[in-house]
């Protein structure tokens, strides 16, 4: 579904990925784990089009989408979760809620929102209040059914439980499952190693820009020399 | 140190004549190939326009910021100087109302331009004060609104206040014996900006006013107060504005409201923006391109001109040719060039700075290596129960560090620990709601990023910033200067020295953002050092890096930090670069220090190891 | 009592019109961070379309859509030509770039049509006024102050309850997450331009009418109101914007009224003093948009 070959991307003079190659296919939830800095955002940046890559490319469904804008990313079914959530906080949920839905009809963006409260009643207790004055559970959940509500057929989520307690973790990762039932194809960027990898069926490491193992989640847990890379030694 | 002189003051100041020449020297030029009083009164402008155009240089070149109240500026200087100059006979005729009984004042010409140069400045003072606060806490965009104000301002003063003025129409006019006659004045004036222009952009105050045009945030970090920088800027570039403005009514004879507005801001800015903003030369070359320009255009406009004998008149582009054809001409030249040249077409091109780099500059020999200190000035710094809320989120709790000067102290954590809050606490960007920071028993808590590394403690960033378009080694000398002024008790090392400490010696003449990246990671290191710290903040110093150039970086950050005695903070993410580099090591996680200690300590510790991979935290 | 009152209604009159031209500014400083120096010249564009149908006998009732269409037409093209081109540059760039598109526009008039200012008849009811127990009000600010708060009303229900107001919004918040929700950049910054003509024109036709008159340069007061109602209220809030323009209006007919005799027509230069002093005190504006320094 889809497939990223030889991506180089820089801030500047750094660069921050070298020749990374990886493939998501449809149905897969596949994860993207790595030390702070190894580029992981880089990489979802890159593919959604908010940054422009230096070399290689990246195609979806088959179709070439190498440095496409996100606004055309998103068309062609490819949303993308952004880090720290990035939620509008001076517009209402439903109002959040419907600018992720922009690209769609009215009707199916009613359609959608229904089918959002459902998926997260706590959105629906906080319809009418400004996304800034949620918690950081609700905003990630928000964050999410916000990128949901364009009916993406891939969906690319970074660090979806940064900053939250461990029970709003706990929900971050039963929706991904809830979702992968659902039959979304899902990349998500992840610290929390040992959980992204329980709950993937496939994932890559990346460090300083390059990916360094791959593998499915059990095989990668396996890997005794994994704390190691993953910190740096 | 003879290199600096000439380089700093010999070249600026023979550059200065012979650009002073060169424009005398064409416009006699033009003068006698064409003859004739109005060729001779072109060219008169254009030296005084060059007066004013150099004057808003210092100011919009070295502090970067757009300012059209410099023409508000000279608007109040060339009323005050015609209210000053003008004979009180006259006076009573025009203006008898005048307040503060100025029907009475009587001076000479050049005393009633010092006194006009003096309310500028009183002016200035005052403004200069706004501009910095809103400069600094909105950007520069607030602050070139007010200036835009401030033209309006006195463009409506000018107006309605006809008891000083003389009003819209009536304006005054000039009477006081006798008009200017001579150009020795405005030549004696113009030499004067040039060589103010040139000798101010190279000292050290222009310098630290550049570099906090190039990265404001850096310049701060290492010490710069840009508000003090953008202030002296100000009041020299207005004393050259004054000066010229007060030449342009004398040689006008008179002065209206609309002699300083809005016409003549877009001239002056369209003649620095064309030549390039950033460079005293460019501003000249700028004010001869839209002279000749405007002129040419301008005579297209009117009717029967002829152009190498053929008449224009009733060429088929007639419909083009029409009066006031110079005004579009202008604000085509300022879109045309913003659009496709914004930076001009010289940029910050000197005529004796590439002098001085092609003949003057001696190739210097190779520092000798610098030998590490072997007795380390003591300091210690402090951060005791640092706390910081945003909203319901608790960035940092009861977080507690210290470190000595001479030894490294490493802090790690995964992402979303409080690293950066805690950087920032460290840097002044942040106040925390409880505890405190100091060095020395100095509190620093909050003080400004300016303070901080006056006191001792620099920082690098993440994402680098250097001042791009600085030679390696201006980069290096901002930080001398600051450590010049305020760290004086310390050991100054030789700036060349920190150089080829660095591995840079031979880019040491190129800009920094030519720089590769390691070689841009080893400049802020050694910039960082040239303030001669008590203790370096290292923010992620190899973000970006291969595993090979980290540990490089290690024995760099290592050697830089005892040649200045200096202690470390490094922050990083990457735990082997930490634990190759640490003497110590703080752990972070969820906002609170997990554990501390040596490295071997602290990768043993099960609660690090779950910090960083995940499962669910013991503590 | 009763003059308070008086300098009220005066104030709100003067001060919708600054707020409509202020809320266009800041609708664009919203999506392109450009403070637009050329917000005037859709109003000197009307100007000589009202001046042109005036001069052919036509009513004021043609006129109006007329200016509307016109503001509205000149802001799309001036984004087109200039605007489009640099996009996401510095301050220094856009800022100045607006700046030359002001003296380009108003230096083609002088070029074509005239330097000098020309008049035009105002409508016949422009002065008429009407009481309220001893308050006279004038038909003209009346009239000003309904439309300015039906547009004020109708521009908030553009931005809340229409999808493009949502991606307006979105889009001045954070433009790159706006853009990952499938938000088009280029149709987001095309619209703005469109509305703030629109505000724009309505803003003129008042403007217009009170003048009665129409100079190459006759863009540029009413562009410095909007400029400094908008910094007043505090760059990038809109709702900021609106309130920045009443206080502008109202502290203008204050001061007009408090100072005395000899120097009221310096009125505006105090007040340009005042703002300037405000600044000191409050550099953000009314209503500060939060701006975390990016390290």
């Amino acid at each position: 579904m889809l497939e990223v070959v030889g991506l180089t991307t820089k801030y500047g003079s750094i660069s921050a990925l070298r020749e990374v190659s990886l493939s998501v296919g449809a149905g897969e939830v596949v994860g993207l784990i790595g030390p702070n800095g190894a580029g992981k955002t880089t990489l979802l940046g890159s593919i959604a089009g908010l940054l422009q890559p230096e070399a290689g490319t990246v195609t979806f469904e088959g179709i070439d989408t190498t440095g496409a804008s996100p606004e055309k990313m998103l068309r062609a079914g490819l949303a993308l979760v952004p880090e720290h959530r990035r939620i509008f906080t001076d517009m209402t949920v439903e109002e959040n809620l419907k600018i992720g839905g922009v690209t769609r009809s009215a009707a199916e963006r009613s359609e959608s929102l229904i089918e959002m409260v459902e998926l997260f009643p706590v959105l629906a207790k906080k319809w009418d209040i400004a996304a800034g004055f949620l918690s950081g559970g609700e905003a990630q959940q928000l964050a999410i059914a916000r990128a949901l509500m364009a009916r993406p057929r891939l969906i690319m989520m970074d660090e979806p439980s940064l900053g939250l307690a461990p029970i709003l973790v706990d929900l971050v990762f039963d929706l991904i499952d809830r979702l992968r039932e659902k039959g979304t194809t899902t990349l998500i960027v992840e610290q929390n190693a040992t959980r992204m990898l329980h709950a993937s069926d496939r994932a890559y490491l990346l460090r300083s820009g390059v990916i360094v193992a791959d593998g499915t989640g059990d095989e990668l847990l396996a890997r005794t020399d994994l704390f190691d890379t993953f910190v740096g030694g | 140190m003879f290199q600096r002189t000439s380089r700093d003051i010999v070249a600026p100041f023979l550059g200065s004549i012979v650009l002073f020449g060169l424009l005398l020297g064409g416009g006699l030029l033009y003068q006698m190939i064409l003859g004739g009083g109005a060729a001779e009164r072109l060219v008169t402008v254009m030296l005084i326009d060059a007066i004013i155009v150099i004057g808003i240089q210092i100011y919009v070149g070295n502090t970067g910021v757009l300012s059209f109240g410099h023409i508000g500026f000279g608007a109040v200087a060339g009323y005050a100087f015609a209210v000053f100059a003008i004979s009180p006979s006259e006076k009573l005729k025009r203006i008898p109302n005048a307040p503060f009984g100025l029907v009475d004042v009587d001076m000479n010409v050049w005393l009633a331009l010092a006194a006009a140069v003096a309310i500028v400045l009183v002016l200035a003072v005052l403004l200069g004060i706004g501009l910095a606060r809103s400069g600094a806490e909105s950007g520069a965009v607030s602050a070139t609104v007010i200036t835009f104000a401030l033209l309006f301002v006195t463009h409506e003063v000018a107006r309605n206040w006809p008891d000083l003025t003389g009003g819209a129409r009536a304006g005054l006019t000039f009477k006081i014996g006798q008009s200017l006659d001579s150009r020795v004045p405005i030549l004696l004036v113009l030499f004067f900006s040039i060589l103010v222009g040139r000798l101010y952009a190279q000292s050290r105050s222009g310098r630290l006013a550049v570099a906090a045009r190039e990265d404001n945030l850096a310049a701060r970090a290492m010490g710069v107060n840009p508000m003090v920088q953008q202030m002296v800027a100000l009041l020299i570039s207005v004393v050259v504005v004054s000066l010229g403005a007060g030449l342009k009514v004398y040689e006008t004879g008179s002065i209206l409201p609309d002699l300083f507005f809005f016409d003549y801001a877009l001239l002056t800015l369209t003649m620095l923006i064309v030549g390039g903003r950033n460079s005293v030369t460019g501003a000249l070359l700028g004010v001869v391109v839209m002279t000749i320009g405007r002129e040419f255009t301008r005579r297209l406009g009117q009717d029967g001109f002829e152009f190498f004998g053929i008449g224009l008149d009733d060429a088929p582009l007639d419909w083009v040719f029409r009066e006031n054809l110079q005004t579009v001409f202008l604000g085509l030249s300022m879109l045309g060039f913003m659009i496709w040249r914004p930076l001009g077409l010289l940029d910050d091109w000197e005529l004796d700075g590439w002098a001085w780099r092609r003949f003057g500059s001696r190739s210097s020999v190779k520092p000798e290596p610098l030998a590490e200190l072997e007795e380390v000035p003591t300091a210690v710094l402090n951060a005791e129960g640092i706390n910081v809320r945003f909203g319901g989120f608790q960035a940092l709790t009861d977080a507690s560090i210290t470190a000595q000067s001479g030894e490294i102290v490493g802090i790690i954590g995964p992402n979303g620990a409080g690293k950066t809050t805690l950087v920032n606490v460290l840097t002044g960007m942040v106040t925390p709601q409880e505890g405190s920071f100091s060095i020395d028993n100095r509190n620093l808590t909050s003080k400004p990023a300016y303070a901080l590394a006056r006191t001792g403690l620099v920082r690098t960033f993440q994402n680098l910033r250097l001042f791009g378009s600085l030679t390696v080694r201006e980069n290096v000398e901002i930080a001398e200067f600051v450590a010049q002024d305020h760290r004086s008790d310390r050991v100054l090392r030789d700036t060349d020295a920190l150089i080829a400490e660095a591995g840079l010696w031979e880019h040491r003449d190129r800009r920094a953002r030519e720089l590769d990246y390691g070689n841009s990671r080893r400049l802020e290191l050694a910039r960082a050092a040239a303030t001669a710290p008590s203790f370096m903040l290292l923010d992620e110093p190899t973000s970006g890096m291969s595993d090979s150039e980290s540990s490089a970086m290690i024995e760099q950050v290592r050697h830089m930090a005892a040649t200045v005695g200096a202690g470390v903070l490094v922050i990083d993410h990457d735990l082997g670069f930490i634990t190759g580099i640490s003497d110590r090591i703080y752990v972070l996680d969820q906002g609170r220090v997990i554990a501390e200690g040596t490295p071997a300590e602290v990768q043993a510790n099960k609660a690090v190891q779950a910090a960083y991979l995940g499962s669910a935290a013991p503590t | 009592m009763v003059e308070i009152l008086q300098n009220l209604v005066d104030g709100l009159g003067r001060g919708s019109i600054y707020a409509l031209l202020a809320l266009g500014v800041a609708v664009i400083f919203g999506v392109m961070h450009l403070l637009n120096f050329a917000h005037g010249e859709m109003i000197t564009v009307s100007g000589y379309v009202a001046l042109w149908s005036l001069d052919r006998g036509w009513s004021w009732y043609l006129v109006v859509p007329l200016i509307l269409a016109a503001s509205v037409l000149t802001s799309i093209l001036i984004e087109r030509i200039a605007f489009s081109r640099v996009r996401g540059a510095d301050d220094f760039t856009l800022l100045l770039t607006s700046f030359g598109v002001h003296f380009v526009v108003s230096s083609l008039f002088i070029l074509y049509v005239s330097a000098s200012v020309q008049n035009f008849r105002g409508p016949g009811w422009i002065h008429d006024t009407f009481s309220i127990g001893s308050l006279k009000i004038e038909v003209f600010d009346a009239t000003v102050i309904g439309v300015t708060v039906l547009t004020l009303l109708a521009t908030t229900w553009l931005l809340q309850r229409t999808m493009f107001g949502l991606s307006l919004r979105a889009a001045a918040a954070d433009f790159d997450t706006a853009r990952l929700m499938g938000v088009k950049s280029d149709s987001v910054i095309r619209g703005a331009f469109v509305l703030s003509g629109f505000l724009a024109g309505i803003a003129g036709v008042f403007w217009l009418m009170r003048a009665g008159s129409t100079t190459p340069s006759g863009g540029t007061d009413p562009m410095l109101k909007g400029v400094l109602a908008a910094l007043i209220g505090g760059l990038g809030s809109l709702r900021g914007a609106v309130l920045g323009g009443f206080a502008l209006g109202l502290a203008e007919v204050l001061l007009r009224s408090w100072l005395p005799d000899g120097i009221a027509n310096l009125t505006e230069g105090f007040v340009f003093a005042i703002i300037a002093i405000f600044f000191i005190f409050r550099p953000g504006g009314l209503i500060t948009v939060a701006k975390a320094e990016r390290v």
